[in-house]
């Protein structure tokens, strides 16, 4: 049976997270923005609430929601701030490969004490030299007795400078590929791990990305997740949970540009009567909310998707490229409808076109999302 | 000890208001009920308190149709409060200051406290008037715009203050009393989203609607009757000020407060 | 409706403001009855001034000049009791709401605050408009009889001209039970740090910051020009959650709610959230940068520019005027 009703509870979630986005994180988007500034008060306070590990079970100290219910709240956040979105959500990310891979001595050990305080997670699977193509990473993991010695670099890494905790994927024989890749918990106070400096973004700027290096960092055995060489599993598994929220970030950055544009399109006027009465701008908006509805839709029904026990590649894979795409046209169509001041930082829909620009990227580029949905659909031709 | 605190189903602040078809009210097509303003403070208080003194219970009573009050009791309990009183507005009854203070009392005696708090008026009618006729319904003083009540000699007294004009007044009062807090002075909390996800689960006191029908009986006669509801005219947009110099435009401004807007002193 | 018992709330300087505007509205209900004004606290009738009630009752008791609302609930009763009044009328300042609801109680009348225009029906219908939601709205209530309580807003009502003599005065007899009441248990007050101006729910003129001050040094500037308007100073959000200013200084859904007589909002774009709390304001100025900003939209008037020259000079202006409203003739 079909319901897009939301429960009373799920209204509860979604209006705490509106409330939330609107009066701690919009007030400093801008500022965060501008300056490049890692609001880490506000992930603090995100923290305090819940709003932080919404994937983890409660049994582990986490708020144990539904993919759905994931998603209302990413859209929410989103809608004030992707990139503090970003940063908030990082941990989900990070932590879904012990929720995935971990055995349960594992996350009771690894995640009770790390959700019962403010501590930040990244997830570190990309490397300089290819994101998409992960099963040429480079990162060496070395056995050695009781625990293994990683080398490598990773890149993008969200979080990094600021976390407590590294999820990596490191292989043990490059020639294996991707049978040769094995994921990992490493604290950062391990010696030999070093974030790099803080990369300069076009968009996401409340959010904080670096390098990570492994420098002979030593990691106990029983930090390794799953068997040697489950790595890749592991992280294409963490990546098909994670991919449909990245839909509700987009879905969330094209509703605040649509709401943007329609709100100035009733106070701007021209030719002596405000632009939303001119076709031009009503058909510009009609277009936008058509996207808007359709991402929304589409992401809904991914996570409907996972949460009920389905892997989900094709309809998460839909709803990230599909949202991204459209959190892409309707900012830039935002920024059309401000016109020339649309163009100025001083006004918010700039802003939106960079931070949708990343949603397409990240999590598996909308390239690599295409040859999902192609593959998922030719396999059902055969 | 036994802390009440009182809360009423507001409309959300962005909700678009509009008169109902009979111009005698608000129109509650659509309109989304939340715990606001005013009685977010209250709940505040309680919850400072009972952190302060260990074994207070902090119950929340609210009172209305019985859908709505259940929605800000859910709120209030995935702030903090331990329990929560419906008390089930009868269909139809007049929706007056008094009435509702009758209905609230009627709730109290049932479930007794040793301090009643409140907001200071509501987010709606504005009318002030529900805390301090509780108060004298239950006999027991009534302190209003107060901020910053803090217990003493094991619950047997609180201190306050009150703020008034230029400062605030430092108080000394025994309980049982009545308290009706000021807004926005202390910062009120935001639910946790696990306490969200909880306090949809949790049990609610009733008090039906019968039983608050016969209490409010005696007092219907005095109860005021809406006679209209309606909606200032829309503001058209500020008319623009012209001028060239700073100088230029402070002349201008004070002139129009002086002699069209006459407010100038 | 015959007779209206008036409670004269006292200030530091005398009568408040409210409570002569209350006296005014007495007089329009009272159906040709006598209006009563009850004066409580230390001081004889000069006390009372100039107040154009018909009679006078006194309680003339240094302790009482803080009475609870139980305390002055009770004497208002009696008072009515002794002037067969059928109507009482308090200023809707904070304590007198605070009476008006224990006095509904304990006198069995309908009651309605904030009221801002009355209709006395020749039939005994007392129809009250007020406004409610911050303004966005307002109700028309009709108050069944016999007994009636009325708070209205302070500034909604003329003050009427003084009398030309004091009235006649008699002292209240204290009711029964009544030194059973509590009283307020004041212990001190504690004058705001910094804040020389009115309350700000109460003040008549409120001129508010917003971010468009840039940094809490330039804030100076909106209180340099409250000052010398004897206006509250308020703020919006930005200001209170970068810690310029207090949080008790924050206009809006999150802070106070105020309705003066003109509002003055400096470099406040306007939020939703700080709108609801001061659009039911009589006249309201805005002073901001943007010509697109929202506020512009409920503002009656605007002046679009950079703060920075303009608000010393609106300062200016408003000191040359007052200084010269002092001496010249007429």
């Amino acid at each position: 049976m079909v319901d897009f009703a939301l429960t009373s509870e799920q209204t509860s979630l979604r209006d705490m997270a509106r409330k939330f986005a609107r009066t701690e994180m919009a007030p400093h988007a801008a500022e965060c923005d501008r300056a490049g500034r890692f609001p880490e008060e506000i992930y603090r306070k995100a923290w305090e609430l819940g709003l932080m590990n919404l994937n983890v079970p409660t049994e582990f100290g986490g708020t144990g929601l539904s993919l759905f219910d994931q998603c209302l709240i990413v859209e929410e956040l989103s809608h004030a701030c992707a990139g503090m979105t970003t940063s908030i959500i990082a941990n989900c990310l990070a932590l879904e490969p012990i929720l995935l891979g971990g055995t349960e001595e594992q996350k009771h050990r690894i995640l009770d004490p790390f959700c019962a305080e403010y501590h930040l997670a990244s997830f570190c699977l990309t490397e300089p030299s290819g994101g998409s193509d992960a099963g040429s990473l480079k990162t060496r993991a070395r056995r050695d007795g009781d625990h293994y010695v990683l080398d490598g670099e990773k890149c993008f890494i969200t979080n990094a400078p600021f976390a407590s905790l590294y999820t990596v994927f490191a292989t043990g024989d490059p020639s294996l590929r991707h049978k040769g890749i094995s994921a990992f918990v490493v604290p950062r106070d391990t010696e030999g791990v070093l974030p790099g400096k803080e990369e300069e973004k076009m968009g996401h700027r409340a959010s904080a990305t670096s390098t990570v290096r492994f420098e002979g960092a030593k990691v106990p055995v029983e930090n390794r997740l799953g068997a040697e060489g489950e790595g890749f599993s592991i992280a294409m598994r963490t990546l098909d949970q994670t991919r449909t929220p990245i839909g509700a970030l987009a879905t969330g950055i094209a509703q605040a540009a649509l709401d943007h544009a329609a709100d100035y399109s009733k106070r701007r006027q021209t030719f002596g009567k405000p632009i939303s009465e001119h076709q031009a701008i009503q058909i510009k908006l009609a277009d936008m909310a058509q996207a808007v509805h359709a991402a929304r839709l589409l992401t809904w029904q991914a996570a409907w998707t996972i949460d009920h026990g389905d892997r989900g590649s094709l309809e998460s894979a839909i709803a990230k490229c599909f949202s991204s795409d459209a959190a892409m046209r309707v900012a830039d169509e935002a920024i059309q409808v401000f016109g020339g001041y649309g163009y100025m930082k001083e006004y918010p829909v700039e802003k939106l076109l960079r931070d949708a620009k990343l949603a397409q990227i990240y999590e598996g580029s909308n390239e690599i999302q295409r040859i999902v949905i192609a593959r998922e659909l030719l396999q059902r031709y055969a | 000890m036994e802390i009440a605190v009182l809360v009423k189903p507001v409309p959300d602040a962005e909700t678009r208001l509009r008169p109902d078809p009979a111009g005698k009210g608000l129109d509650p097509e659509g309109v989304k009920w939340v715990l606001a303003g005013y009685d977010e403070s209250a709940v505040e208080q309680a919850l400072l308190l009972k952190e302060s003194a260990p074994g207070t219970t902090v119950r929340a009573i609210s009172y209305g149709p019985a859908v709505r009050a259940d929605e800000v009791l859910r709120a209030a309990i995935a702030l903090g409060c331990d329990r929560a009183t419906s008390v089930e507005a009868p269909a139809g009854v007049a929706d007056d200051p008094l009435v509702t203070a009758a209905a609230l009392h009627l709730a109290l005696s049932r479930f007794p406290a040793s301090l009643v708090l409140c907001g200071k008026q509501t987010g709606d009618h504005e009318s002030g008037l529900v805390g301090p006729a509780v108060a004298e319904l239950l006999a027991v003083p009534e302190y209003g715009v107060a901020v910053n009540v803090r217990l003493d000699a094991g619950g047997a007294e609180m201190t306050l203050q009150q703020s008034v004009e230029g400062g605030l007044l430092r108080l000394r009062a025994k309980l049982p009393a009545l308290v009706a807090l000021q807004q926005a002075w202390n910062d009120p909390r935001t639910a946790k989203l696990p306490n969200i996800l909880k306090s949809r689960k949790a049990p609610i006191d009733r008090v039906p609607a019968a039983d608050v029908a016969a209490a409010v009986a005696a007092r219907l006669p005095l109860a005021t009757r809406r006679l209209a509801f309606r909606l200032p005219p829309p503001r058209t947009g500020a008319k623009m000020i012209e001028y060239k110099t700073p100088e230029e435009a402070a002349q201008k401004l004070v002139r129009i407060l002086r002699e069209k807007a006459k407010v100038f002193p | 409706m015959t007779g209206a018992v008036v409670w004269l709330e006292r200030t530091s300087t005398g009568v408040a403001g409210a409570s002569r505007e209350a006296v005014g509205v007495a007089r329009s209900i009272a159906g040709g009855g006598p209006v009563v004004g009850l004066l409580v606290g230390a001081g004889g009738p000069s006390a009372a001034e100039r107040i154009p009630v018909d009679r006078l009752l006194l309680v003339d008791a240094p302790g009482l000049a803080d009475a609870s609302s139980a305390q002055l609930a009770a004497l208002l009763a009696a008072a009515a009791a002794a002037s067969g009044a059928d109507s009482m009328v308090l200023a809707g300042t904070a304590r007198g709401r605070d009476v008006v609801g224990r006095l509904a109680v304990r006198w069995g009348a309908a009651a309605a605050t904030n009221v801002t225009d009355l209709v006395a029906g020749g039939s005994g219908e007392l129809h009250v408009t007020r406004p409610v939601f911050g303004g966005r709205a307002s109700e028309t209530l009709e108050l069944p009889g016999p007994r009636r309580i009325l708070a209205p807003r302070p500034h909604a009502f003329a003050e009427p001209p003084p009398a030309s003599a004091a009235p006649p005065s008699e002292a209240l007899v204290l009711p029964d039970g009544f030194s059973a009441l509590p009283g307020r248990g004041m212990e001190g007050f504690e004058p705001t740090v910094g804040s020389k101006g009115p309350e700000l729910g109460e003040a008549s003129i409120v001129v508010s910051g917003g971010r468009g001050l840039r940094t809490p040094e330039s804030f100076h500037l909106v209180e340099e020009l409250a000052e010398s308007l004897g206006a509250a100073v308020g703020a919006s959000r930005a200001v209170t959650d970068a810690g310029w200013r207090p949080s008790s200084y924050q206009v809006g859904q999150t802070g106070r709610a105020v309705s003066p007589q003109l509002y003055i909002a400096v470099g406040i774009s306007g939020a939703i959230q700080h709108i609801v709390g001061m659009v039911s304001s009589r006249v309201i100025v805005a002073i901001n940068s943007d010509a697109q900003a929202p506020i512009f939209k409920v503002a009656d008037y605007g002046i679009v520019g950079d703060l920075f020259p303009i608000l010393p000079a609106l300062t200016a202006e408003i000191r040359r005027q007052r200084g010269l409203t002092g001496s010249a003739p007429g």
